[in-house]
């Protein structure tokens, strides 16, 4: 399982890298909705 | 070193539910796609077989717009953007020396939505109410007065949005944290570029798909008015929801083909890429300018002047770029040592046909003109030129191009030309002569036609069936090629180049679980 020894700094970019991209989406389908309320 | 722990993996069926690598993920979304490509060209068939002469043969009308809706979903959803995925899965950790994906586990969940998503369209068609069949756009209001099959389908595309959403964040994440030391940006090769830029795209306008037919089924279900008029709500602003997602979902399907072609043709002709930086910088402005160009989709619907001007230039402004990167791919060409193997065919193939449909698209740019060519064949002739001898013939020159790495055999290089000269006159002849329908005025989507179409018509269905039929030699080639033959070398071609290509072929299990330094 090489993907194991990755240092922990690129742990933890790679997680903060994917969780402002599902955020970005998330509110991307929000203000859809949102527009199409208005 | 570079092949650390090589063939270490579990076996049989938990192998594949439960794999985190890379390549295992890689092979799933391909092997997908390629059955995909087969159930989607099966509808399509059923189309030509339909269309072979004026009158109703084979088919009701009711299914045959069933079989318009389908085929489009299947080869949009389940053929094409599967096959990208899976190339991104397989080439994008060997090409910037990566151990695998960032997200290995979340990798697998991306795949093993899309056979669950698929069963639920595809068995629409079994259900009283029938499948989808108001064309792949769900325009309301036949998507809102459609059956329940228009539920299967909502909830199906919701599933492969998710899927690509997780995907396109995979990939991001692999790009940006997991580059080998010394990959600068701009040192990726080019399928990377392009694959980043698609994973921004699909990221941006995915969640809008996911929005347009949430409200979709509200207005179906729960009482709310969106798109129907007599509850104050504007069936026009779904198009326009709707197209803001399509028109970059159209170059979602075509920059990863870009890139493909980007590595297939240096390799080939023995040359760098002409004008690398180049093709970076007009990949990233096609995909900015996908985003404002979405209503001449549209032209016909009604909009004010300066609206219809507005598209009609920033849909023009598209050709630049574009017109970089044919150029950069002829200039890559000149003078080079070229040799013809079969992924260099199916690239010439994708630059000269794909130009076409690119010249067709600039066409249908043209405001007034397209109030002619609206919903007429065409428009049909135009995206298959685009999608097929572009997308799809990318992704067929990157299976010859890749797949002696991948199995570590070579392919048979007679078959692979039979392939590609059956495939290139299928396709014209399935295609050519839909310009002239289009022009002469005959309806897409209608399963009848008047007599004077009956020629070209004619043409087109016999040239579906061949096109269709020839597929069948690249099947047979990837399993020949899977099951044995010559050995591959680790460069497999005499002018690659690219970390990939430093790897024994086949790939090992693991790759470059301690990762090489780029100079």
């Amino acid at each position: 399982m090489p993907m194991k020894n990755l240092p922990e700094a690129q742990r933890r970019a790679i997680v903060r890298t994917a969780v402002t991209l599902a955020a970005i989406a998330c509110a991307l389908f929000v203000y859809t909705l949102w527009r199409g309320m208005k | 070193m570079a092949t650390a722990h090589h063939d270490e993996h579990p076996a049989g069926l938990m192998r594949w539910l439960t794999s985190t690598n890379h390549k295992d993920i890689g092979t799933l979304y391909l092997v997908f796609a390629l059955i995909m490509l087969f159930v989607g060209g099966a509808m399509a068939l059923v189309i030509r077989a339909e269309l072979f002469q004026p009158g109703l043969q084979i088919v009701q009308p009711h299914f045959f717009n069933q079989m318009t809706t389908m085929h489009a979903l299947v080869m949009i959803f389940g053929a094409v953007m599967p096959a990208f995925t899976g190339f991104a899965n397989w080439q994008i950790p060997l090409m910037i020396g990566a151990p695998d994906m960032a997200l290995p586990r979340l990798n697998n969940w991306s795949f093993w939505l899309l056979p669950f998503a698929f069963t639920l369209l595809l068995c629409t068609l079994f259900i009283p109410s029938g499948g989808p069949a108001g064309g792949w756009t769900l325009y309301p209001p036949l998507s809102v007065q459609g059956g329940m099959g228009t539920d299967f389908t909502i909830l199906a595309i919701h599933m492969m949005g998710i899927s690509s959403v997780l995907g396109a964040i995979n990939v991001i994440a692999t790009i940006l944290n997991m580059r080998a030391p010394g990959m600068t940006l701009l040192k990726m090769p080019l399928f990377v570029w392009t694959w980043l830029i698609t994973a921004f795209l699909l990221l941006a306008v995915m969640p809008v798909l996911a929005g347009a037919v949430t409200m979709l089924l509200t207005d179906r279900h729960f009482g709310t008015h969106f798109f129907d008029a007599a509850g104050g709500g504007d069936p026009v602003m779904f198009q326009h929801v709707f197209w803001f997602f399509g028109h970059p979902e159209v170059y979602i399907l075509i920059l990863p083909a870009f890139g493909i072609i980007s590595q297939v043709i240096p390799t080939f002709a023995r040359k760098p890429l002409f004008g690398y930086e180049s093709m970076v910088y007009a990949t990233a402005s096609i995909a900015f300018l996908s985003f404002i160009v979405w209503a001449h989709h549209m032209f016909t619907v009604g909009m004010p002047l300066a609206g219809e001007l507005f598209f009609m230039y920033s849909t023009m402004m598209i050709a630049v770029p574009t017109g970089v990167k044919i150029f950069n791919w002829l200039a890559t060409m000149w003078k080079g040592s070229m040799t013809f193997e079969t992924p260099m065919l199916f690239a010439i193939g994708f630059v000269m046909l794909f130009t076409i449909g690119g010249f067709s698209g600039l066409m249908l740019g043209i405001a007034p003109a397209d109030f002619q060519y609206q919903d007429t064949y065409f428009v049909v002739a135009h995206f298959h030129y685009v999608l097929v001898s572009g997308a799809v013939f990318a992704i067929i020159a990157g299976v010859y191009f890749w797949l002696p790495k991948w199995t570590g055999h070579m392919y048979s290089e007679t078959l692979g030309k039979w392939h590609f000269w059956l495939s290139v006159i299928g396709f014209n002849l399935t295609f050519f002569p839909q310009h002239f329908l289009g022009l002469a005025g005959m309806p897409r989507r209608i399963p009848d036609y008047a007599l004077q179409f009956t020629e070209f018509n004619q043409w087109s269905s016999v040239g579906a069936f061949l096109f269709g039929f020839s597929q069948l030699l690249f099947v047979a080639v990837v399993i020949q090629t899977v099951r044995g033959g010559k050995k591959a070398e680790a460069k497999v071609w005499e002018g690659a180049e690219g970390l990939e290509w430093t790897v024994p072929s086949p790939a090992p299990y693991h790759t470059f679980a301690t990762p090489p330094r780029i100079k």
